[in-house]
């Protein structure tokens, strides 16, 4: 696909392309992609945003063992891990790196760079419930205090206009996600599951302007395009870093794929957009967090929301089977995934649960249980 | 015509060779650091038994952790649906397969047709495996033979509270320290492991009648703990150890059918 090795190259000279935008002046900011950093503020102020997801590399999770304990959520915990490797640039170069907490484990990367290194944090909650006004301010605060941190860091201030301006571009790269996520609905999907999550992972590091162009010539280059009909699967789970492909990797070698995904870290939500008008960092609140789809947590009150989006996923992408990928250690998810299974067995959807600590030793057991879900659907 | 299945696990090799859907001959070969002169061999032995040779299989199977790696294989299948349907080949009315491997077990419900209706398996950990058994009997200086025997003598099983097969020796050296019987001590590792394995198998669920396959299911300590456990009897094939290979055979002697 020539836009996909377009947007690779692009993303290859990109490192190079912040460093000399960093020796200009403009301040580079990282943020732990959950979809719940709104990336208007940022570009709005002058900055520049960037996805830190690395995931995936064992060493990186043994780094850490210098740093945090074991028993924390592997993504969370490797985190730590990259910037003290210092073999990823894009974590020896920010500025400041915010992190929307969502829960404990991911509070924990807040930890981590507040603890170990001379970079600015910004730390603000998430609450697990959207539906409470309560809540809703709580959030609106923290992007409130987010806005005054960049406006602090760049010395330039974050106007209606500029913000106008990027919540439109934004709105076109979470539709354009959403068009390409939604070829793949049907019989022979265009875009490979993987190919599809880099797309994600580039988002989180390619200017925005360039990465709209790359999508919208994408679109056009898939429209009518057929690719390999197989196994259908939706990858459910916690966190799918850049890097971590090993589900997609066992599953494309044996003539499946995933077809549809439900993350909350690593990709970028984009099931609904931002409104753009009225008071506009109010509407990145409603956007990003009170109509977010599906809800933040899986917890009472969202349960049946995020049950009914999660099964609304396995119809309309006409699944065969789930796989819930979760980390080590991430208690939610593990709960999640076990209520999840129940609900996937009463709709006859078949189900396994993976949990991975980015470990080489889970390799085969990991190839297995996949391949044994395959071979019985 | 010739078929057979090969079943590479963590601990032994299997072979099962197969002619008109009836077991011709089978061995089993400790796995060791070869895979690939582990597999001809082990097909080597069971072909020699019944003075055959590689040349004159038809179609191979192979299937188990190491299922890659045999080079002669014509194709790969999990273990998982391997032991079901080895399993269905002598016992047709098993519902629930708990198979405990040298490096992992699983359960997994079976259905009517031996098809695979769902299944859960330990990840890396070797806690509830023949691992844990091993390291076990080295700890207490017994043969791991002995160990389901002397499991049975115990009315007062000791209280392993960890199955972590690191944590579990050194709870099992404390326990000696304090002076709990050997018996009581090796019954509670079964306990403790055949628990482990249960509550993995809960998402599952039990449903009758349920096999035990694996090495470790010729230890009957295992056997005792895991029918407390599950409050149902259990049944046992007269090879448990060579299911897999089995149901690998009877999916080589089904692709002559699709041929």
């Amino acid at each position: 696909m020539k836009t996909m090795k377009d947007l690779s190259t692009s993303l290859e000279g990109r490192v190079s392309e912040l460093r000399e935008l960093k020796k200009e002046g403009k301040k580079i900011v990282g943020y732990v992609p959950g979809g719940f950093m709104p990336e208007e503020l940022v570009w709005a102020s002058g900055a520049i945003p960037v996805g830190l997801n690395r995931g995936g590399d064992p060493s990186a999770v043994l780094k850490s063992a210098e740093y945090l304990p074991r028993f924390i959520d592997t993504f969370s915990r490797s985190q730590i891990g990259y910037w003290a490797m210092g073999e990823e640039p894009l974590y020896q170069m920010v500025d400041l790196v915010v992190v929307p907490c969502t829960d404990r484990n991911i509070g924990v990367i807040a930890d981590g760079w507040e603890m170990w290194t001379e970079t600015k944090v910004f730390k603000f909650g998430v609450p697990h419930n959207n539906k409470s006004d309560h809540a809703f301010k709580y959030y609106l605060d923290g992007l409130h205090l987010l806005k005054e941190a960049l406006e602090k860091l760049t010395g330039s201030t974050i106007t209606d206009d500029k913000l106008r301006k990027e919540i439109d571009v934004l709105n076109r790269m979470r539709l354009l996600l959403r068009q390409i996520s939604e070829m793949r609905k049907s019989e022979r999907p265009p875009i490979s599951g993987k190919d599809y999550i880099k797309l994600h992972h580039a988002s989180f590091r390619t200017d925005r302007d360039i990465m709209v162009t790359s999508l919208e010539s994408m679109f056009q280059e898939l429209k009518g395009n057929e690719g390999r009909k197989g196994p259908r699967i939706l990858l459910i789970g916690s966190s799918i870093a850049e890097g971590d492909y090993k589900v997609h990797n066992i599953l494309e070698a044996i003539g499946a794929d995933v077809v549809i995904e439900d993350f909350s870290e690593g990709m970028r939500p984009y099931w609904q957009e931002v409104e753009n008008n009225g008071d506009l960092v109010e509407a990145l609140a409603d956007g990003y967090f009170r109509k977010r789809t599906p809800p933040p947590a899986f917890f009472r009150p969202a349960t049946e929301e995020r049950v009914a989006f999660f099964l609304r996923l396995a119809k309309e992408f006409r699944v065969d089977g789930i796989i819930w990928y979760s980390m080590m250690y991430r208690d939610s998810y593990d709960i999640a995934g076990i209520y999840f299974r129940r609900i996937a067995e009463k709709e006859g959807l078949p189900f396994i649960k993976i949990m991975s600590d980015y470990d080489t030793a889970e390799t085969g057991p990991l190839r297995t249980r996949i391949e044994a879900l395959i071979e019985s659907l | 015509m010739l078929f057979a299945g090969i079943d590479i696990g963590a601990a032994t090799a299997k072979v099962v060779i197969l002619r008109d859907g009836k077991i011709l001959s089978y061995a089993i070969i400790p796995t060791g650091f070869d895979v690939i002169n582990t597999a001809n061999e082990v097909t080597r032995l069971a072909l020699e038994k019944v003075d055959h040779s590689i040349d004159e299989l038809e179609f191979v199977i192979s299937t188990g952790y190491a299922r890659s790696a045999v080079p002669f294989a014509n194709k790969t299948l999990t273990e998982i649906l391997c032991h079901a349907k080895g399993v269905h080949l002598l016992l047709p009315r098993a519902r629930t397969i708990i198979d405990i491997g040298g490096q992992d077990s699983k359960v997994i419900r079976v259905g009517e047709s031996g098809n695979v209706i769902n299944f859960n398996m330990n990840d890396k950990c070797a806690a509830g495996t023949g691992r844990f058994f091993e390291v076990m009997a080295v700890v207490l200086g017994l043969d791991i033979s002995e160990m389901g025997p002397i499991a049975l003598k115990s009315s007062n099983p000791c209280q392993i509270s960890s199955t972590c097969t690191v944590f579990a020796e050194t709870e099992v050296v404390s326990l000696r320290a304090q002076g709990r019987s050997r018996e009581d001590l090796i019954s509670g590792i079964h306990k403790a492991a055949a628990s482990r394995v249960v509550t993995m198998g809960k998402t599952v669920g039990y449903e009758k009648e349920v096999v035990l396959t694996g090495g470790v299911a010729k230890n009957m300590g295992v056997k005792k703990f895991l029918e407390d456990e599950i409050k149902m009897e259990t049944v046992i094939p007269e090879e448990p150890q060579i299911m897999g290979a089995l149901g690998a055979a009877l999916f080589a002697q089904a692709e002559l059918g699709k041929k």
